[in-house]
């Protein structure tokens, strides 16, 4: 760790986490809900298990983009963090607000939440994924705002580098898009078409900037590639990514109520969105192949090459899957989204986030490069472990979707959505199953923080450059 | 796939003149462009009669002269590097200004053709065939418009004296955008306005 | 090094292709909202529906049920329920009405949100208005 204020991404760290542990375990009960379904009914209905699942998950994954930032941005523009006392405040301050939320979302009925709230002020509670009151998300406004500054001003007074560059203007871009939360017309239509400029603009926009660039970062560090070969092919990722992205979100515009001529450029741009995870994949590999040095911190190198791959077969094939209007005519809102959503989610921002805290923990925590032989065994165990668990609730989403699919909608009789859910629930319990694999990776995961911790950190003899 | 107007300079290197990242750009953009005529032809065989009926009603003369306005523009921008090539930046600059009129004039026709449309209430979501002719030659003019900007960058770095006999790297990448324009606009123009 | 292929030409591919294909989505999504008043049944969109949607919002419909295919997985699909349930309102309130306090048992439930009359008729009024919404008639059947 080059720089003390660098020390400021491991609470945010911690916390990221914490929650995704929470995650998880609402997602459990969730996927219990699916087959036994009044389990917890009505203390904890589904929906509530559902908003707290999802917003645990874009709450740890922001703790750990500014977990990220904060320790990249600092070393790449070699200069302290502009101030490490803000960034403090600003932790504790999103982690109650975060808590409190996620608190009141269990604790009360979500309309006497509203009512308590005040959201009738300005409504914007209620839309998935946003389900956050009113004045959580002027507090998400107010510490998203107060990070940027904070790095932004770290940034300007420090080296421009691209990498640091690239992610700023992802984390800006994040931002700005959060706004249109707080835009909820009355009219349908509009309200869909503009959540999207929230979600897609993120998923599919802007985080793929901070994934990019986080990942340069870590290769930059434990390959010892040239960083001018790294950052320029970080700018074709990320123009392939805007290029496809922007008007890739109109494959959500099929069936809203907006124009059919989005059925045309939705497909033809959002089928070409694989092409900068294709081209991530291919990049990290070279880079690996290409290495200077092997790096002691193998786990984190691990990390690196699954993100890139897990990000492409789950954002990149499992989305191309479903993206072409005429297939997405049949599948629209069943569970191939819920199967292509799991992966691209899990493989692109849950994996580089913890591919972040696996280069960077250890370096925050006194080691030279790397942990103990040991932790980074347990840690590789719970790589695979949740990797393939993931694999496998994504493929039995998938033959339950393509079930669904052909059952409720692909047929001249078709049956009745809940006829149909009861038919797949095998493949339910299969993904319960495969999730309660996915849990002990987390835990292993955890544990690997834990072991180790005394013995010396594992070298590699040096070999001769390639 | 090189140019008739690229060969010129094609023997001078082993690679395509310009930097290569503009080549790599320069083939996804054909790819996509691929695939919207591909998605043209698909959409067209099945509505071969609403594709006919419509496509009568546009105008070929205008057509015709962006064809030769964009033809004229390559051919000027040829002239251009050719200019610098020979150490008279001042000539080249002003075949290169030249080019730009062309693209202006293309711009300006396309600009009158679309005000046409509008005032007949024909628009984007008018049908099939008028979804597809506005996007495929909408498409079309916002690449030539990048292209100009291109081209206008590559004229006030030549005014500037940034380019030499030796080194004009930034015309040649500017250059090979520009046809690249042109030849899309030459597979758009029978395709959208002619073939039957 | 390779000279041929430069970092800042990457760069400026990257500023370029971005920008304009920002202002394409720009000019698309201006022609979307042009196009709606003939799509999105906003002659229906009174203030009961209005209401209807903010008491769909605040009981969180949207966590079990889709929406234009859009929501959550647990629960039908809602944008075609007035047509599945006949045309009729006085059934989707019906419905709401009547899902019991501790939900049936061993099956998916839906809670007992309490709602009045007046936000019965309004979410009610608001199913309506979404089943008429031209959504290029999509759901494939009235299944959702």
């Amino acid at each position: 760790m080059k720089y003390q204020s660098q020390a400021v991404a491991k609470p945010y760290f911690i916390a990221a986490i914490g929650l995704f542990v929470g995650q998880i375990i609402f997602g459990l009960i969730m996927g219990l809900q699916y087959v036994w379904g009044d389990f917890l009914f009505p203390e904890i209905p589904f929906n509530v298990a559902r908003m707290v699942h999802t917003n645990l998950l874009i709450v740890w994954i922001l703790f750990g983009f500014m977990g990220a930032a904060y320790y990249l941005i600092p070393e790449e523009t070699e200069n302290e963090l502009w101030s490490p006392k803000l960034a403090l405040a600003m932790f504790w301050i999103f982690l109650v607000a975060g808590a409190l939320t996620i608190l009141g979302y269990l604790l009360v009925p979500y309309a006497r939440l509203a009512e308590l709230t005040m959201n009738e002020l300005l409504p914007t509670m209620g839309r998935e994924f946003l389900e956050q009151p009113t004045i959580t998300k002027i507090g998400i406004v107010v510490v998203a705002l107060s990070f940027l500054l904070n790095i932004g001003m770290t940034l300007l007074k420090g080296r421009k580098t691209v990498v640091s560059l690239v992610m700023v203007i992802g984390l800006t871009g994040l931002a700005v898009f959060f706004l249109f939360a707080f835009y909820n017309p009355d009219n349908l239509v509009r309200d869909k078409f503009y959540w999207w400029w929230v979600v897609h603009l993120w998923v599919e926009g802007v985080w793929e900037l901070i994934l990019g660039s986080i990942l340069a970062f870590v290769l930059i560090k434990t390959t010892g590639v040239d960083r001018e070969v790294i950052e320029k092919w970080l700018y074709v990722i990320i123009a392939m990514t805007l290029i496809t992205g922007i008007i890739g979100t109109g494959h959500h515009y099929y069936w809203i109520g907006t124009p059919e001529y989005w059925q045309w450029w939705g497909s033809i741009f959002s089928a070409m969105e694989p092409i900068p995870f294709f081209m991530m994949t291919i990049f990290a590999f070279n880079m690996v192949n290409k290495r200077r040095r092997n790096h002691p911190n193998q786990a984190a190198v691990l990390w690196a090459l699954g993100t890139a791959v897990m990000a492409f077969l789950g954002a990149g094939v499992w989305g191309f899957m479903h993206t072409l209007s005429p297939v997405n005519y049949y599948t629209h809102g069943t569970q191939i989204t819920a199967a292509h959503g799991h992966m691209a989610f899990y493989g692109a921002y849950a994996m580089i986030v913890l591919t972040m805290i696996s280069y960077s923990m250890p370096l925050m925590n006194g080691r030279k490069a790397a942990n103990s032989n040991k932790s980074q065994v347990v840690e590789m165990w719970a790589f695979w472990l949740m990797t393939v668990s993931m694999v496998f609730i994504t493929l039995f989403l998938t033959g339950a979707g393509i079930l669904q699919t052909w059952m409720q909608r692909y047929t001249d009789t078709p049956m009745s959505f809940m006829e149909a859910q009861d038919k797949i629930a095998l493949f339910y319990w299969m993904r319960e199953f495969a999730g309660l694999v996915f849990l002990v990776g987390l835990v292993l995961y955890i544990v690997s923080f834990f072991v180790g911790r005394n013995d010396p950190e594992a070298v590699v003899e040096e070999k001769a450059t390639a | 796939m090189s140019e008739p107007a690229a060969q010129a300079v094609i023997g001078e290197h082993d690679r395509p003149p310009g930097d290569l990242a503009i080549w790599i750009f320069i083939c996804a953009e054909l790819l996509v462009f691929a695939v919207f005529f591909a998605s043209y032809a698909f959409a067209r065989a099945s509505h071969v009669e609403l594709f006919n009926q419509w496509q009568q009603t546009l105008n070929r003369d205008y057509a015709l002269l962006n064809t030769l306005a964009l033809i004229t523009s390559s051919y000027f921008v040829v002239r251009a590097i050719a200019a610098v090539r020979e150490n008279r930046p001042d000539t080249g600059l002003r075949w290169l200004l030249g080019a730009l009129a062309m693209g202006a004039l293309f711009l300006a026709v396309k600009s009158m053709e679309y005000a046409e449309h509008y005032s007949h209430g024909i628009n984007l979501r008018s049908n099939l065939f008028f979804m597809f002719y506005f996007s495929l030659t909408f498409f079309h003019f916002m690449h030539v418009l990048m292209g100009m900007l291109i081209l206008g960058v590559n004229a006030a770095i030549l005014r500037k004296g940034g380019y030499t006999a030796e080194n004009h790297r930034g015309m040649e990448t500017g250059g090979s955008y520009w046809h690249m324009v042109d030849m899309v606009w030459l597979i758009l123009f029978p395709l959208v306005y002619v073939m039957r | 090094m390779s000279e041929t292929f430069t970092k800042s030409m990457a760069r400026n591919i990257f500023y370029g292709g971005s920008l304009f294909f920002f202002l394409l989505f720009l000019a698309l999504t201006f022609d979307t909202e042009s196009a709606l008043p003939e799509r999105d049944n906003r002659q229906a969109l009174t203030e009961k529906v209005a209401l209807g949607k903010r008491v769909w919002e605040e009981n969180n419909c949207i966590g079990c049920h889709t929406l234009l295919g859009e929501g959550a997985y647990f629960a039908p699909e809602l944008g075609n329920v007035y047509k599945r349930f006949g045309n009729s309102t006085e059934a989707i309130v019906g419905f709401i009405k009547s899902r019991p306090e501790n939900g049936i048992p061993g099956r998916r439930s839906m809670p007992q949100f309490n709602l009045s009359d007046e936000e019965l008729e309004a979410v009610a009024e608001f199913l309506k208005y979404a089943s008429g919404i031209d959504t290029n008639n999509w759901p494939p059947n009235i299944q959702g």
